[in-house]
């Protein structure tokens, strides 16, 4: 797609994957956010852990299967949330063990087989690893999340803010919410390839973070985040591959970084005094 | 006496419960208000008042019984009926950075009305400035609502149901965050939405404030309703004391 820029195919392939990856994930950081549902993230790279361990036993690709059973988990999110009647965040607390015990069983199994099963893929991510389809994956993921917040936008608004009010004032809350958990699920799920389950937090979390420390309205934050996201991503993206530094740690590093200088200077710290 | 159709509200035999509770919060409520009336809902803490309020909001379910809000079944379909209805509720917390403007929360009131795939038009946004400037929120409208006091909060509240242009609103003890001269400015407010022919119905402790106009009197105890009956506002204090130590 962008190879009339970056010629160097690699470069082109590291520089696309994280522009798509960046722009979906800073979007719905700031529902993330501001839902108080980060847990989301390490609860579905948990996912994609057992997905890959599962799939992996039974001879099927790694990444496919993490894929998979991370749909199939976005897919129980939100009804078991309504059902259980608790907190999301209690709901993906269970989640995250069940998903966790399943990896860890499975991986004991093939280590008393004798199977091997290299999880660094799913850990760490690689961002110049990535086959074509999985790039379009992303580019369709993404488009699908903007086009979900602008068709939706008021609903979305109204449900981050209260859900209750949102009820009372007649808006039909589930399929809104269930929308938001899934397309947050599956983006988590097609991101982990890139950046890897450890350190996919940063980015569903971190530019929402750092776009609230100058945005007062969540109109501006869906403006500020996925900017910011997407202009440390390919600067991340080029100096990594230019100089032979693993891409996803070396951004995340930026992104750290960006937010204590964002919180440095953040007008929402400044204190007013009027003497008279 | 009056046929059921000149009632914007009726419940009948309703029993409400909610979930994992050994009984049921509300017991065989019948109740009917007509368009206009203003409804002072007292009792005890616990004998059912907001329970009452909800499920005449449709936001829980009714094991018995049937509840229609201008002819609209709410058991059947909550959400529908909710878009007339205005429901300002007691505990709210709001984030002191949450990013929504107080303008914005008021809007979000129209959201129903406005429906899916649609866009607010200059006439929401008419309907929005009348109730901000109504509540006396104009100068603060642009403020984020976690910046508020509790008092002024509660009075965005209020906006935000105002503006929603509802059929019937609902009260839970919406004077419990403001001071005295607000009170009364909110109680004349809701009395001229009385008189639009809309009914207000309102759970309160605080009886100082009432207007000078007749008042249906709600006293609840135990689930159910031990009183009603239209009274001067100075003796609905007396009377809702009354009804709860004798029940």
């Amino acid at each position: 797609m962008l190879e009339f820029i970056f010629p160097n195919n690699v470069m082109c392939h590291a520089v696309e994957a994280m522009l798509f990856a960046s722009l979906g994930c800073a979007l719905l950081s700031v529902l993330i956010t501001q839902m108080n549902i980060s847990s989301i993230g390490f609860t579905m790279s948990h996912a994609a852990f057992a997905g890959g361990s599962v799939g992996a036993f039974f001879g099927y690709a790694v990444l496919p299967s993490a894929v998979l059973v991370s749909i199939l988990t976005a897919f129980l999110m939100g009804p078991l949330s309504d059902r259980t009647r608790m907190h999301t965040d209690t709901t993906l607390g269970v989640l995250f063990g069940t998903t966790m015990a399943i990896a860890i069983f499975f991986i004991a199994l093939m280590q008393g087989t004798g199977k091997g099963f290299d999880a660094s893929s799913l850990l760490y991510g690689n961002v110049i690893s990535l086959y074509r389809e999985e790039i379009y994956a992303l580019v369709i993921i993404s488009l699908l999340i903007v086009i979900f917040l602008s068709v939706f936008y008021k609903e979305i608004t109204a449900i981050v803010f209260h859900k209750r009010l949102a009820e009372i004032a007649g808006i039909r809350v589930k399929p809104v919410y269930y929308g938001i958990l899934f397309l947050i699920s599956v983006m988590v799920a097609l991101s982990i390839p890139i950046v890897g389950g450890l350190l996919l937090y940063v980015w569903l979390v971190t530019p929402a973070a750092i776009a609230y420390q100058f945005c007062n309205t969540m109109r501006n934050m869906f403006i500020m985040a996925p900017v910011v996201a997407v202009i440390m991503s390919i600067f991340g993206a080029l100096i990594g591959v230019q100089y032979s530094l693993p891409v996803g740690p070396l951004t995340a590093v930026l992104f750290s970084g960006m937010f204590v200088i964002a919180v440095a200077v953040s007008p929402k710290r400044k204190v007013v005094i009027h003497k008279h | 006496m009056t046929s059921g159709k000149d009632h914007i509200i009726r419940l009948s035999e309703v029993w409400t419960t909610y979930e994992g509770a050994d009984l049921p919060v509300i017991r065989d409520v019948n109740l009917q208000i007509k368009p206009g009336e203003f409804v002072v809902i007292g009792g005890p803490n616990g004998a059912g008042k907001t329970t009452l309020l909800e499920t005449i909001a449709g936001l829980l379910p009714v094991v018995n019984g049937t509840v229609h809000v201008c002819g609209l079944d709410v058991v059947k379909d909550g959400c529908c009926a909710r878009k007339n209805i205005g429901y300002v509720i007691q505990n709210f917390d709001f984030h002191p950075y949450t990013p929504f403007t107080v303008e914005e929360v008021v809007l979000m009131g129209r959201f129903g009305k406005i429906g899916w795939l649609k866009r607010h038009t200059s006439r929401d946004l008419e309907k929005v400035a009348s109730a901000i400037s109504q509540l006396g929120l104009t100068s603060m409208q642009k403020n984020q609502i976690g910046k508020l006091s509790g008092g002024q909060q509660q009075k965005v509240l209020i906006a935000q149901n105002l503006a929603k242009e509802p059929e019937i609103l609902l009260l839970d003890e919406p004077f419990s965050n403001l001071d005295m001269i607000t009170r009364e400015e909110v109680c004349n407010l809701l009395c001229k939405v009385a008189d639009a022919g809309i009914p207000v119905l309102i759970v309160s402790h605080a009886f100082d404030a009432l207007p000078d106009r007749d008042i249906r009197v709600v006293v609840m105890q135990h689930g159910e309703i031990t009183q009603n009956q239209l009274s001067h506002p100075s003796k609905v204090e007396e009377l809702v004391r009354s009804a709860s130590v004798a029940a």
